[in-house]
């Protein structure tokens, strides 16, 4: 009997303690500099005079262009997560749907046939960089396709092993590939692709980033599908594509809901590569909120309003896609 | 429509052979069932002619055609399946409809193809309704309905009416017999129940451990059962075994059980088992084949455990000769548990096996 009420007060607790800051934030931002500066004040119109200076500031860009940053975020958060959700959807669904027997040998094939030969086209050749890449690549890849069709010893690979190989691309730190891709997109930029601070560059970088989290979690949702729809699908000879996308997408949809939520949330707000492959055309928000506090001194009021830039689109799209989840899970499989 | 015919069909998973060699015919529109325990391969069988398991040897013919390496939608079979299987997110007409919306049949030709399934199926006032607000036997109609628009030349059925409750299920086994009979189309069906076997089927093909152990019409496999595995598995309650010794007894043979007690064999089988004389044989008798009282040519004594009366008649269940012994008795006859009972037995309806193979004799 007295659980509840107890829990209650708990949950209520706890809620002060995580929506506190969302609040302070925001009454800070309404803070003229002597309300911030004078001491801890917490109620607008009684302990200070709220004023919407610090949002004109932002707007009109004396402290630096807000606009730019928030579109590019939006353009490269939204087109990656969407390509990462696609593509790592349409691997996690191979990996549940279909057995991969992949020999230890092959991928150890290809990998020295890869570098041994861009070392010989590039070194002894005399092809450039990004020829020898390609050749080498050109090479390597029918070299290891070949070799996994032969009866060769060793380990074979199943599906849990390729699984944990797209996880495992996540568990270094990612300063490492940081620094790899930098080199590489400036590579590729000698060339006269440009992908260093372009929407393209940073699409891909975030897209491969993103997929194999898309994949350890599209697994479990679809690997929940009954087998059986899509069984009566192939009986009357509906072709995999369309199974996958008229059939299984929309079974899956809290599932999809849920995993671009994730993706989403971690394109937005990823600082690291950002901040070593853009430099000024194509920053996004988190660069342009952590050089905040150092751009004029603390204005305390202007990094409020732009860390509030930076928060409500995720929580707007939080509330809508869940939401969506909720009405998602009500339509689900059949038992 | 089409006959359909296995030959030599094998399938291993792994090292593991599930299915020996089978060969199997199965006549165009015949409704063929099989029937066997979990893990006989009678399912892996259906999803073979299905194609949605690959065979690890053998051939598959469907009319013509060999369809042994050909992908399930060029089979030209339709699939129910035990849970449906229907689209969650599509209405009951674009269940029935999608298949064919995928193979851009005509519009028209579309729509009256769901009405007439509908009207067959009685799902008329459904259509536009979602498979969650159906109940399980009108979502099983819907699968069914998929199945007819396909046109096909062959039905498979995997135990379609499992997650049925009792009384849908003896509605739906009707509907989809005469379902069988207005559309003469060959069908292949799959159930671990052996009164849904033996009600709906031209032929029961009684499956154990990957081998046919019987294919043949209900009743051939009631009266004549070809070993104590079938014997066992079509009838309930299930045949009494009891192992005994043919032994001559004046000119005639009987049967001696190791209690002591003999059974005289009616002169019609005399011949039939005259080279069994005095060798150790298991005797079989269906519980309906015996009576209550002394009063039959052939009386053994049971120890009554457990009375079940059944309203029509009565259960005895219990020991005999050192056996577990069942006798289906009229209703009236006094029985109680822990009692000494005399139950006549028809000779007429006995059998005898080999004990070593089990095959009848």
């Amino acid at each position: 009997m007295m659980r509840r009420p107890l829990v209650f007060g708990l949950c209520l607790f706890w809620a002060l303690v995580t929506l506190f800051p969302l609040y302070w934030t925001l009454v800070t931002s309404l803070k003229p500099p002597t309300a911030v500066n004078g001491g801890p004040t917490y109620l607008p119109f009684i302990d200070f005079v709220p004023t919407l200076q610090a949002y004109r500031d932002a707007f009109s860009g004396i402290r630096g262009d807000f606009i730019a940053p928030f579109v590019n975020s939006s353009l490269i958060s939204i087109t990656a997560t969407a390509l990462a959700v696609l593509f790592g959807t349409m691997a996690a669904y191979a990996l549940v749907r279909f057995e991969f027997r992949v020999r230890l040998l092959s991928g150890l094939i290809f990998a020295a046939v890869a570098i041994g030969g861009f070392v010989l086209f590039n070194e002894a050749l005399g092809y450039s960089r990004a020829e020898a890449m390609g050749l080498a690549f050109a090479v390597s890849l029918p070299a290891c396709l070949l070799a996994n069709r032969l009866p060769l010893p060793g380990p074979v690979l199943g599906n849990n092993d390729v699984l944990f190989w797209f996880v495992s691309q996540r568990m270094f730190p990612p300063i490492v590939t940081a620094f790899a891709l930098f080199l590489l997109y400036s590579e590729i930029g000698r060339e006269g692709f440009k992908l260093l601070d372009s929407f393209l560059g940073m699409v891909l970088c975030y897209t491969a980033f993103s997929i194999p989290i898309v994949v350890w979690l599209m697994r479990d949702f679809l690997a929940a599908l009954p087998v059986e729809i899509e069984e009566a699908a192939l009986v009357d000879d509906v072709p995999r594509i369309r199974i996958f996308f008229e059939i299984v997408l929309p079974m899956a949809r809290p599932g999809l809901i849920a995993t671009s939520l994730i993706t989403l949330a971690f394109i937005w707000n990823e600082f690291l590569f950002a901040l070593l492959l853009t430099t000024s055309e194509w920053q996004t928000l988190p660069i342009l909120l952590s050089g905040q506090n150092s751009y004029r001194g603390d204005e305390w009021w202007a990094i409020s309003v732009a860390a509030l830039f930076g928060i409500a689109p995720m929580m707007v799209v939080a509330m809508l896609l869940a939401k969506l989840m909720r009405s998602g899970l009500t339509l689900g499989g059949i038992r | 429509m089409a006959d359909v015919r296995l030959q030599g069909v094998s399938k291993a998973f792994d090292e593991v052979t599930v299915i020996p060699a089978l060969d199997l015919e199965i006549a165009d529109t015949e409704f063929v069932v099989l029937v066997g325990p979990s893990g006989c391969g009678k399912t892996t069988t259906l999803r073979m002619i299905a194609g949605l398991e690959a065979a690890s040897g053998g051939t598959i013919t469907i009319g013509a055609r060999d369809v042994t390496e050909l992908r399930p939608g060029l089979r030209n079979c339709a699939m129910v399946f035990q849970n449906y299987a229907l689209y969650p997110h599509m209405t009951v007409a674009d269940n029935i409809g999608y298949g064919m919306k995928v193979r851009r049949m005509p519009k028209a030709e579309i729509e009256a193809r769901i009405a007439e399934a509908a009207r067959i199926l009685g799902l008329e006032p459904y259509l536009q309704r979602r498979p969650k607000q159906l109940s399980g036997g009108q979502r099983q109609r819907v699968a069914i309905g998929r199945a007819i628009v396909r046109q096909p030349d062959v039905f498979l059925f995997d135990e379609p009416l499992s997650n049925l409750d009792a009384k849908l299920r003896i509605e739906m086994r009707t509907e989809i017999k005469s379902l069988h009979r207005r559309l003469n189309s060959t069908m292949v069906y799959v159930t671990h129940d052996q009164v849904e076997a033996m009600t709906m089927a031209d032929r029961v093909v009684v499956m154990n451990e990957g081998r046919i152990e019987q294919a043949a019409d209900p009743i051939t496999l009631y009266e004549r059962p070809a070993n104590t595995f079938v014997a066992a598995f079509i009838g309930a309650p299930s045949m009494n075994f009891v192992p005994a010794q043919v032994t001559a007894k004046g000119e005639g043979l009987a049967l001696r059980l190791e209690d002591g007690s003999e059974l005289a064999i009616p002169p019609e089988r005399w011949e039939r088992y005259g080279l069994y004389k005095d060798r150790a044989v298991t005797f079989g008798i269906r519980p309906e084949h015996n009576a209550g009282g002394d009063t039959g040519a052939a009386v053994i004594r049971m120890t009554a455990r457990t009375i079940e009366p059944l309203g029509p008649h009565t259960l005895i269940i219990g020991e005999a000769a050192g056996r577990g012994y069942t006798a289906q008795v009229d209703s009236h006859f006094p029985a109680a548990p822990d009692e000494m009972v005399p139950i006549s037995l028809d000779m007429s309806k006995m059998h005898i096996f080999d004990p070593e193979t089990g095959s009848c004799i």
